[in-house]
């Protein structure tokens, strides 16, 4: 049987737990989904040719841009986003190292920072330097310079 | 004027390698999706806009990788570079690994694909001089059945290669062998190649220059010796493309230089 | 290249001011970053309004063009649309934008969009307006433009030359302002000059700081009122105001500005008051709120570049010793298409005049050309940062052909720390620093004493080692009366900002500012300055997040940018509170039947120094005042809610001499860079870097080392791999982050910091502002390099950004890059 070809499609996603169940265009981007269609906010957007790691999540326990995925091809996932660390505005101990080594100016990269540094630490709980960096390579940030943020990963992990 | 948003498309996830076939046949603007890390930008910017994307992230049989008695590996064109980088069986050929550590970030490495790599045929992506050093041989299937095409053919042009309209990857087989090296002059640290080249050691000398050309160029140096290394590929008269990055002249002169370096590493694991 | 390690080690304090028990100086933790660390910051395009319309603009595909139709047609029928915006309907609505220049530069017909022709790609032509993004940006390819191409000028060193296109027929030339300064007497200092150091060209690369968050705008327009709201993120309100208002039109108090969190900005959010404008048009013309996400295409072809800049036909004043007297120089600032903030960078370069050195023998002569490319604006370190990177380049070159050691003609010609407060050949005051001493803990940072070691160490890999300098200032607090140097005309001077501090009815400290923080930290340092005032702690101060002219807490010079907050936002801030607590003592003691001098502040509350016991908390004023108030004296003048405008010290500057001081405060810099060149391909990597910084008296050192260390990385990405170049056709080759390459985590050095508190004695903390303070580290990769090559053909370094390629250039044909340096002996 063929599968078949639709420009619209209803698709089931759950993200922080929540499930969500939508129309969407096929051509809508995972990242316009969860901001304009979920109201998620949250996540960002920084460039237009997936270089800047703004919009990272974690889908089905790995780390992706989600500007570079449709939101039809997350149909069935299990998707996290920065809105869903804290729980009950209780900070985790990534986010805390975060303020406590002002890893973040305007704030506009953390939560694509946050997600990749929650994926490394997920799989690597305790990374070594070069680990950390290579970890947020796909992450811009204008305003830091990423030493702070090393550190507060770093802190993050031997906490 | 390229932006962020893309064209309408019609989407389907075909369940079998002869569904996706069928799509792939039966709409004449269809593309296989396969990691999305280079076609989804491509949609972006419109600078292509395929009416049909055949996403081929449900068809499990484009995974896996396998490593024959014979030493061949067999690599499904959907594994992602991480895939590979973990992939106990890939250590059977270090350099795939080490090579697919190399590009841009984790986010690319857990969604980007083997075989998304290698139809894309971009000048400057790391794996076609890598097939073409190592000596790839690429599985491609159709409505009429599978044929193999080596990697030196593989690569026709900018964008452009031997899988047609209707037909899709099914398989990348690589023979054994671990004298192989690989070295590259990127923007900044894992960023886009100016120049590349990847150096096979294992019986005989094959060196493929990336960028320089539209599809991999190969020569083959008389000897590991740098000098040696250095004239084959001025003898291949290069006439690579110029851009912001470098100029014709730059990187005609970085291929012999990072030739050189991808020689070096294959014959110091050749005799080490 | 070996790997090295990036963390940080302790930032090295050569010298605090002593630390007075209280909150400045504190690493208080920010308030802004528990919603940012959650993803809970509100974002221009975070915000949704019901039945809002996405704008996607036309954009321009030449460089140079007439328009000769626009047909939205098309587009109007295309499912989902809501309406579009061309230039002809801009020409009838609005009137062209104000003119800072003065002629021919006053002459630029600038509207929101291109009215009649185009003048750089990515100029927007035409707006449509749908009901999603999508629809929006299908519906654009649908209408037609009828252009007629024209010859593009993309090289600024061109745009004189007879044959030269001409952008601006209003204008009849593509020089559209011009300005001779001369102050001392150049020909007494190059006769007593024993070497004159001759620079044919140097080149200050176009680049800027590329906030991650684009431009953008949620505009609603009401009908009932004709008040626009923008929730935006434009870092200068005050500017964007009166730019708008006149060409829409309009009273300014019509344009409400909404921003909470701004996703950087580093001046390159200044001149979005066009896209703004069509925006408003588009709110009214469509009667619903109208939505523009700039996307990062759009951006780099389109917003704010870095002035480019050449300084052609240098000579340089030298005496035997290494005493540099003077220089002239012609400066060539390519403007872009449009002068939008320009002319004022033909200026503003004058606050650092000497750059740090005692020189008073100096001509430049400032030409601004415009060229079919992006409009220049503001990027951090605006116009001073091309100055001193100049100035930078002009001791490093000569100290390197007249074979000194750079740290000695740096200390032989700095300005000294007893000269402070130092006033330049131009009348500015540089209020205080000791440049020697910040050059020797740089040095000792990055251990300077080991370099011939590491030299060898590098040469055994096969690799060139390099050390490089660079010394700046970050001028803060404009004086805007050197607008005036630009154009006589103009009615601006001095400068401004503004802020309230209120004490409610439950005793709650409520500050609201008339900035537009982008991640400097605003909400934190303000409760620092008003925890102290107001004895109380930071957590008490709730500090309003963003900027609302509704708030009416802001004036004309209102925003942030040109490093100012420390002096300008928190000298508001002191003086509201201080307002805040004379008042809250003034009723104290009428309760408590005592003078105000009786009672302090403190704990909370304030009460009786004699007797603390006697206490009125703050709650309890706050419900007095706002109500429980009968019985209170006639006379007495509390109201608990302060508003306070702060105004340095500035006269309008001599318009003749071009003399006068443009900004209060001096910041200073002293960056020391270390790289390893791999001679067999020009690749190089910084190896080793120290930045040693001077803002006076930090409020929130953490917040301070994070600005250095901000503007560290930008200067190494502008001095590597950052350059908005275009080909001859006026195409922008580095329109993304696929080809612009921005550092990542990667690519950064180690880093070493060090701090020297030299408060400045004109600011009512002590502080100085700060933040621009990259240019150091563009100059001190440049210094490297060239020190690098030095055994190689030892070229000169004459661009500012040196991607692989250039020093590829610098190696195999040093020659072509000497020529443009002669030394004559007199």
């Amino acid at each position: 049987m063929e599968a078949s070809v639709a420009t619209l499609a209803t698709i089931r996603v759950e993200i922080n737990g929540t499930a969500y169940e939508r129309e969407v265009e096929a051509r809508r981007l995972l990242v316009h989904f969860i901001r304009d269609d979920l109201d998620l906010t949250g996540t960002h957007v920084g460039c237009d040719t997936g270089n800047c790691g703004a919009c990272s999540v974690i889908l089905d326990g790995t780390l992706v841009k989600s500007c570079m995925l449709l939101a039809v091809q997350a149909d069935g996932a299990s998707i996290e986003t920065v809105e869903g660390l804290a729980q009950d505005e209780e900070l985790t101990g990534l986010q805390q190292a975060f303020s406590d080594h002002h890893a973040l100016q305007c704030g506009y990269c953390t939560p694509g920072m946050l997600m990749s540094a929650t994926a490394l630490l997920r799989e690597n709980p305790r990374p070594t330097d070069e680990e950390i960096r290579r970890a947020i390579q796909g992450n811009i940030c204008r305003c830091t310079g990423y030493w702070n943020i090393f550190e507060a990963i770093k802190a993050a992990a031997e906490a | 004027m390229p932006a962020m948003l893309l064209r309408e498309v019609g989407y389907a996830r075909p369940a079998t390698v002869d569904q996706a076939i069928e799509l792939l046949a039966g709409h004449d603007g269809a593309r296989a999706l396969a990691g999305g890390q280079t076609l989804i930008n491509v949609m972006k910017a419109r600078a292509a806009s395929p009416d049909v994307l055949v996403d081929l992230g449900g068809i499990p049989q484009l995974r896996g990788i396998e490593l024959d008695p014979d030493g061949t590996l067999r690599i499904g064109p959907m594994t992602t570079y991480t895939d590979l980088i973990s992939s106990a069986e890939a250590r059977a050929r270090p350099i795939l690994g080490e090579v697919c550590a190399q590009i841009a970030d984790v986010q690319v490495r857990n969604r980007g694909t083997i075989g998304g790599n290698v139809c894309s045929s971009d000048p400057t992506n790391h794996l076609p001089p890598l097939m073409v050093a190592v000596g790839g041989e690429m599985t491609i299937a159709g409505r009429d059945g599978e044929r193999t095409v080596p990697a030196k053919d593989f690569f026709l042009g900018v964008y452009m290669t031997a899988v047609g309209p209707g037909e899709l990857l099914t398989r990348i087989s690589i023979p054994p062998g671990r004298h192989d090296g690989f070295a590259s002059i990127p923007i900044g640290k894992d960023g886009t190649c100016i120049v590349n080249a990847a150096a096979s050691a294992n019986g005989g000398l094959r060196v493929a220059l990336g960028c320089v050309g539209a599809v991999p160029e190969v020569v083959e140096p008389a000897s590991p010796e740098p000098e040696a290394v250095a004239e084959a590929v001025r003898g291949a008269n290069l006439d690579p493309p110029s851009d912001v990055h470098a100029s014709g002249d730059y990187r005609r002169h970085l291929a012999e230089v990072v030739a050189a370096r991808a020689v070096r590493q294959a014959s110091e694991r050749a005799s080490g | 290249m070996t790997e090295t390690t990036v963390t940080p080690t302790k930032p090295l304090v050569v010298e605090e001011q002593e630390t007075k028990p209280g909150w400045a100086g504190q690493n208080v933790p920010r308030k802004e970053d528990k919603r940012l660390v959650q993803g809970q910051g509100l974002f221009f395009d975070d915000v949704k309004r019901h039945n809002m319309g996405y704008v996607h603009f036309v954009r321009s595909p030449y460089a140079h063009a007439k328009i000769r139709s626009v047909d939205v047609s098309k587009a109007l029928e295309h499912p989902g649309v809501y309406g579009t915006l061309t230039g002809d309907e801009v020409a009838t609505l609005t009137d062209p934008f104000f003119q800072i220049s003065s002629p021919p530069g006053a002459f630029l017909k600038d509207y929101c969009m291109a009215v009649g022709k185009v003048r750089f790609v990515g100029e927007p032509v035409a707006a449509v307006v749908a009901s999603t993004r999508e629809i929006a940006r299908d519906a654009s390819e649908l209408v037609e433009v009828d252009y007629e191409p024209l010859d593009p000028l993309v090289d600024a060193r061109r745009a004189l030359d007879d044959d030269a296109p001409v952008l601006h027929d209003e204008a009849g030339t593509n020089l559209t302002w011009e300005g001779v300064y001369e102050w001392g007497d150049l020909d007494k200092a190059f006769a007593e000059a024993d070497r004159v150091v001759k620079i044919s060209e140097l080149h200050f690369d176009r680049f800027n700081s590329t906030p991650l968050e684009c431009d953008g705008a949620l505009v609603e327009y009401n009908r009932g009122t004709g008040q626009w709201t923008l929730i935006t993120n434009n870092q200068f309100p005050g500017f964007a105001v009166i730019m708008m208002g006149p060409a829409m039109r309009v009273g300014l108090d019509k344009l409400r500005f909404v921003t909470q969190d701004i996703g950087g900005g580093f001046g390159n959010k200044i001149t979005s008051h066009p896209q703004l404008v069509a925006c408003c048009l588009l709110a009214r013309k469509l009667n619903r709120p109208v939505q523009w996400t700039e996307w990062r295409t759009d951006f780099h072809l389109s917003m704010s570049h870095g002035n480019e800049r050449w300084f052609l036909d240098t000579e340089v004043a030298v005496s035997e010793d290494g005493t540099l007297l003077g220089f002239r120089t012609t400066a060539l600032d390519d403007a872009g298409a449009w002068l939008r903030y320009e002319p004022l960078g033909g200026v503003i370069w004058a606050q650092v005049t000497p750059g740090m050195y005692r020189w008073r023998h100096i001509r430049l002569d400032f030409k601004q050309v415009v060229t079919n490319k992006a409009p220049v604006s503001p990027n951090r370190g605006y116009s001073r940062m091309q100055h001193l990177w100049f100035t930078e380049r002009l001791i490093d070159i000569v100290a390197h052909e007249l074979g000194l050691d750079p740290v000695e003609v740096r200390k032989r010609n700095y300005i000294r720390t007893e000269d402070m407060p130092y006033e330049t050949p131009n009348g500015c005051i540089y209020d205080s620093g000791d440049y020697a001493k910040m050059l020797d803990a740089a040095l000792e940072l990055v251990g300077y004493d080991s370099l011939a070691e590491r030299r060898a160490d590098a040469e055994r890999r096969g690799n060139l080692l390099g050390l490089g300098i660079g010394s700046t200032l970050d001028s803060g607090t404009n004086n805007f009366g050197q607008s005036r140097l630009i154009n006589p005309e103009l009615q601006f001077s001095g400068n401004n900002e503004v802020a309230t501090v209120k004490l409610d009815i439950f005793g709650e400290i409520v500050v609201t500012l008339g900035t537009t923080p982008q991640g400097q930290g605003h909400e934190t340092t303000a409760s620092q300055v008003v925890a102290d005032i107001l004895g109380c702690s930071v957590d008490d101060v709730n500090v309003r997040a963003g900027h609302d002219s509704y708030w009416n807490s802001y004036a004309g010079f209102s925003g942030t940018y040109a490093s100012q907050f420390a002096v300008t936002g928190l000298g508001a801030v002191k003086g509201a509170t201080e307002l805040l607590a004379g008042e809250m003592k003034k009723l104290a003691a009428v309760i408590l039947g005592a003078t105000p001098d009786d009672i302090e502040l403190a704990d909370g509350q304030a009460r009786l120094r004699a007797n603390p016991e006697a206490a009125l908390p703050f709650m309890a004023l706050g419900a007095i005042i706002n109500a429980n108030n009968a019985g209170l004296p006639e006379d007495l003048d509390v109201t608990l809610n302060c508003r306070y405008v702060y105004r340095p010290p500035f006269q309008v500057p001599d318009v003749e001499r071009k003399y006068g001081n443009l900004t209060l405060t001096y910041a200073a810099q002293v960056h020391v860079a270390v790289v390893e060149v791999d001679p067999e391909t020009g690749v190089y990597e910084i190896v080793d870097y120290a930045a040693v910084d001077d803002c006076g008296k930090r409020i929130n050192p953490q917040i301070v080392e994070g600005q250095v260390m901000g503007a560290t990385a930008q200067a190494l990405g502008a001095a590597t791999h950052e350059t908005f170049t275009y080909d001859e056709d006026g195409n922008l080759l580095t329109p993304n982050f696929y080809d612009y390459h921005v550092p990542h985590a990667l690519d950064m050095p180690p880093l070493k910091t060090g701090y020297i508190e030299s408060p400045s004695p004109f600011t009512s903390l002590g502080t100085k502002g700060m933040g621009e303070g990259g240019g150091a580290g563009i100059h001190a990769v440049c210094a490297a390099l060239q020190d690098a090559l030095r055994t190689h053909g030892n070229a000169i370094v004459y661009d500012s950004c040196n991607p692989y390629h250039r020093v590829w250039a610098l190696l195999s044909d040093p020659d072509s890059a000497r020529a443009r340096v002669s030394v004559e002996s007199t």
